[in-house]
């Protein structure tokens, strides 16, 4: 039965107890094979771990998946992890999009394991939705100059410049007092040592 | 700090501030302002010749106020650049009836009082911010009396006083009458984890701080009596705990209770604490010569600017919040930029240099790869609809977008940062996010409303700031109803007028806009559009008699988890409020609403290409005029 | 440059009188009641 819709993977994750303490990932990994465009649904108890990461880039390979959703955590974690895991198996990173089904479904309705289970449906329904419309990116790539700021002169800012320095870059520390120093120059001794500072 | 100002690759910048900063990861664009110090740095050699005739008398900083300096100094003795400097407030002026004095005697002639304030520009591809933290300012406790009682000083006060290099050159004697203090009583956690004065959290510096200055006079002055009202002592760190147990071995009394107030004795100076020794269950009454206020640390509040230009945020304590605090300890949300020492949180000297070695590390990282990669976030323009109005640049925060009047706007990739206002803001969607598509998110509204509308309360959260405030929620376990449905997208301003209409034509019973607080936009200040398309909308809903109370906007910083929590709550009853009629009656209406808007959007595309092909034809025209009327006159 | 204003609060209903800046910037506005930021300016002060 051909349809329009990419090919889609769904990697439904339990992340231990922290999702699959409160959301039944067992119905939602049934529920994502309901979904139009999806050809495989596999679910696993960390995701993010290498087995979890293998189990993406064969299932790539195998289903010959066009999209990838994975239903875990909050992509400001691991966005870029899963991006990265998609780019090796040959996927364009941004084919992949995720659900976050854990800061903002099974940690904050832990009360409520029915309605979070639902929304968890709702989430990676969004997300295959979202997916189908993605397009590949080629990101640009630009050169980094090497140099480095730091501002505030204090021993962290002192001792950032020095390893930065040392490792030879260019560094600008600045400093809005007329000395660098900040707060360790005013100290006589200091503990643990209880030497001098300065 | 030698090493720093002697180091080949270190450019030390002082009495400088950043002023701007441009560009992005990998390429920023700073702008720095150094204040003139009249006093060419090179060439100064520290005779302190000037210092000597100079007559303004200013109290020290750097000793406290418990010195005084001139108005030509250096800021300590070991200060790095080693050479003087004038401050120009404080300085008479170089007017022979006003003063010129230093001028007079400075054999290396260095001092010029032509110097003005520079703006240095640099390049570079990574920063660290680590402006640090200061000392609490103990005068709003009345009840301790510091600034009114002579003898009650602050640790900082303490370390300057005990100091050789300090103003009474290392002979630790009491402010009232430069006697030597024999009874000393100090007071922990003043500014610290208090509800009413100073901050709720603890400084982490102020309980080690206070055992070393005990074994500091046990080792000087054996013959004090020293006693610590306190709390509880945290000793956590390596060795601390040996310390402590060493300052209560050499006799220092450690009484567990925090006085309510001190009185000073007019005559002797001398002050006496009433405590309650939770300990002992008992009243007691100590008479002292000195009490130091062991006071706590908070934020710099100067370094707003900096907030601002890096675009950082603050956690509700107000130190720099990190981008995981677990994880990601020293990098700031913004990529390129990591945070060290203090300006994070309230720290000691061994873990401000551990988290500088890994901010430097984390820069070498980004800069020893040579090139990275940019997020692909840019927008993309359909010339053929573009109408040439201008808006997209109008609104970029960047500045990305160049526009002439009449002209075809030009994205420059290179400073668009992807927040996605343009798009939100071209009335004729001639300009596509590549990642955030109308398509995209369209079809994520389709998916959350297909069934049950009526349960889901439609979010549109910002990448940085309320949808990581959701994230904030969700680490700290906060409960709140299921029904919050989030649409995820780098800034608020990619939510156009028309997504939020659709989401309600859609079924969605209400709909929550939700972004960075002005101070924090990542964006600049890209916000702004958010505030005024939300208006509009309300405006829009209530001509097309739908409630505008259905609409809502809140601002959710990453540290606001319990806001987030507390808006998905409030929001619930409204929500449930809305009835099915209700829901059918405003689909009905914007279904028709939208065939009216993509109709004249559709007019307005049309118009502007004709007007174009008219100006083409004329121009074709009027050049075959030329040619003919070049050609004619060569003819007769 | 600054002018009053009549704001009503979405979330609670609450009417109030703030401070508006004629040069268009728009400031962050909180409800003095529930804090809540869906803040409307009224019609009738819009004209
Ligand atoms: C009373 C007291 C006693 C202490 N005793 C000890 C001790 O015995 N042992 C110990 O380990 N630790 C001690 N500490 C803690 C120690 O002082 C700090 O850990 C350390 O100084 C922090 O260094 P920093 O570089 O992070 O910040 P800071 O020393 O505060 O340096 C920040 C620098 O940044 C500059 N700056 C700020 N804003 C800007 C801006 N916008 N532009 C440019 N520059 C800017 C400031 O002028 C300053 O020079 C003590 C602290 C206090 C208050
Ligand atoms: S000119 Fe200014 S700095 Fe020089 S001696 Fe006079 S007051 Fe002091
Ligand atoms: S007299 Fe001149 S050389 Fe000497 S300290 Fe003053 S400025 Fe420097
Ligand atoms: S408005 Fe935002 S997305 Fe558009 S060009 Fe400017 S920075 Fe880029
Ligand atoms: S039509 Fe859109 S893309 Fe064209 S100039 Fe106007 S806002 Fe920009
Ligand atoms: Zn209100």
């Amino acid at each position: 039965m051909e349809n329009n819709f990419p090919r889609t993977g769904v990697f439904i994750c339990d992340c231990g107890l922290n999702i699959a303490g409160t959301v039944d990932t067992a119905a939602v990994t049934e529920y994502a094979q309901s979904l139009p465009g999806v050809v495989c649904v596999v679910h696993n108890k960390y995701t993010c771990a290498d087995p979890g990461q293998n189990e993406i880039r064969k299932a790539i390979g195998e289903h010959k998946l066009e999209r990838v959703v994975v239903a875990s955590c909050t992509p400001r974690m691991h966005e870029l992890t899963f991006r990265a895991c998609v780019a090796q198996a040959g996927l364009n990173p941004y084919l992949m999009e995720m659900a976050n089904l854990r800061e903002h479904c099974s940690w904050v309705h832990a009360g409520d394991p029915a309605g979070a289970t639902q929304k968890a449906k709702d989430l990676v329904r969004s997300a295959v939705a979202r997916a189908h419309e993605l397009q590949p990116q080629i990101e640009p790539e630009v050169d980094v100059t090497q140099a480095a700021l730091v501002i505030g002169g204090g021993i962290a800012g002192i001792q950032a410049a020095l390893d930065i320095a040392d490792g030879g870059m260019q560094v600008y520390l600045v400093e809005k007092e007329p000395s660098i120093g900040g707060l360790m120059a005013q100290l006589d001794k200091t503990y643990p040592t209880m030497d001098c500072s300065i | 700090m030698m090493d720093a100002g002697r180091h080949p690759r270190i450019k030390v910048l002082v009495s400088s501030e950043v002023i701007d900063v441009s560009g992005a990861v990998g390429n920023f664009h700073v702008k720095v302002r150094r204040r003139a110090r009249y006093v060419q740095q090179d060439l100064c050699n520290s005779c302190a010749e000037c210092t000597k005739v100079c007559p303004v008398i200013i109290p020290d900083e750097y000793q406290m106020g418990l010195a005084s300096r001139k108005a030509i100094y250096i800021p300590f003795p070991q200060a790095v650049p080693s050479a003087y400097l004038i401050n120009p407030e404080d300085c008479l002026g170089n007017n022979p009836i006003a003063c010129g004095k230093c001028l007079e005697v400075c054999e290396q002639k260095c001092i010029d009082f032509d110097m003005r304030d520079e703006i240095l520009e640099v390049d570079v591809g990574a920063m660290i911010v680590a402006t640090g933290m200061e000392a609490y300012d103990p005068t709003e406790i009345t009840e301790y009396g510091y600034s009114r009682y002579d003898n009650v000083i602050t640790s900082m006060e303490f370390e300057r006083l005990i100091c050789a290099g300090g103003p009474s050159a290392g002979h630790f004697v009491r402010p009232s009458d430069g006697e030597r203090p024999r009874r000393i009583g100090f007071i922990q956690c003043v500014g610290s984890r208090s509800s009413r004065y100073g901050s709720p959290y603890c400084s982490n510096i102020c309980c080690m701080n206070t055992v070393k200055d005990t074994l500091l006079l046990a080792d000087h002055y054996p013959d004090t009596d020293a006693k610590v009202f306190y709390m509880d002592i945290r000793a956590f760190g390596k060795g601390f705990e040996d310390l402590y147990l060493r300052s209560r071995s050499s006799g220092v009394r450690y009484i567990r209770g925090i006085p309510g107030e001190i009185e000073e004795d007019p005559q002797t100076k001398n002050l006496r604490v009433r405590v309650e020794n939770t300990l002992a269950g008992e009243l007691e009454q100590h008479e002292l010569d000195m009490v130091v206020l062991s006071v706590g640390v908070r934020p710099r509040l100067d370094s707003n600017t900096v907030q601002r230009l890096l675009t950082l945020s603050r956690t509700s304590d107000g130190f720099f919040l990190e981008a995981h605090p677990k994880l990601k300890p020293v990098d700031a949300p913004t990529r390129g930029i990591f945070l060290a020492g203090c300006c994070e949180s309230p720290k000691d000297v061994k873990d401000s240099v551990t988290q500088a070695g890994a901010a430097a590390s984390h820069v070498q990282v980004l800069l020893s790869a040579g090139r990275i990669r940019i997020d692909a976030g840019t927008p993309l323009l359909e010339e053929a609809d573009c109408i040439r109005c201008g808006r997209c640049a109008a609104v970029c925060p960047f500045h990305a977008i160049h526009w002439q009047r009449g002209g075809v706007p030009e994205i420059i990739e290179a400073a668009c940062s992807g927040c996605g206002c343009c798009a939100a803001e071209c009335p004729v969607d001639a300009l596509t996010m590549r990642h955030s598509t109308d398509e995209q998110l369209k079809a994520q509204i389709d998916a959350i409303l297909d069934e049950h509308p009526e349960d889901k309360l439609l979010t549109f959260a910002c990448n940085w700031c309320s949808y990581a405030g959701g994230d904030t929620a969700g680490t700290a376990r906060l409960q709140f109803p299921v029904h919050g449905r989030l649409v995820r997208t780098m800034c608020s301003a990619r939510v156009s007028e028309d997504l939020i209409l659709y989401a309600f034509e859609k079924g969605a019973p209400l709909v929550l806009v939700s972004g960075c607080h002005f101070a924090d936009c990542h964006y600049i200040n890209a916000n702004r559009q958010t505030v005024t398309r939300v208006e509009r909308a309300w405006d829009r809903l209530e001509k097309l008699g739908i409630r505008p109370e259905r609409l809502h906007l809140e601002w959710i910083s990453a540290a606001e988890g319990q806001k987030f929590a507390e808006v998905m709550r409030v929001l619930d009853e409204p929500r449930a409020q809305v009835t099915a009629e209700e829901i059918a009656h405003t689909r009905k209406v914007l279904a028709e609403e939208r065939k009216r808007r993509e109709g004249r959007k559709e007019k307005m595309r049309a118009a502007a290409r004709k007007k174009r092909e008219a100006a083409a034809d004329a121009r074709a025209e009027s050049s075959a005029g030329a040619a003919a009327s070049v050609a004619g006159p060569a003819k007769s | 440059m600054e002018e009053e204003r009549r704001f009503r609060c979405l979330r609670c209903g609450l009417e109030f009188t703030a401070v508006h800046r004629k040069d268009g910037e728009p400031v962050e506005r909180v409800c003095p009641r529930c804090r809540s930021n869906s803040i409307r300016p009224t019609k009738e002060a819009k004209g």
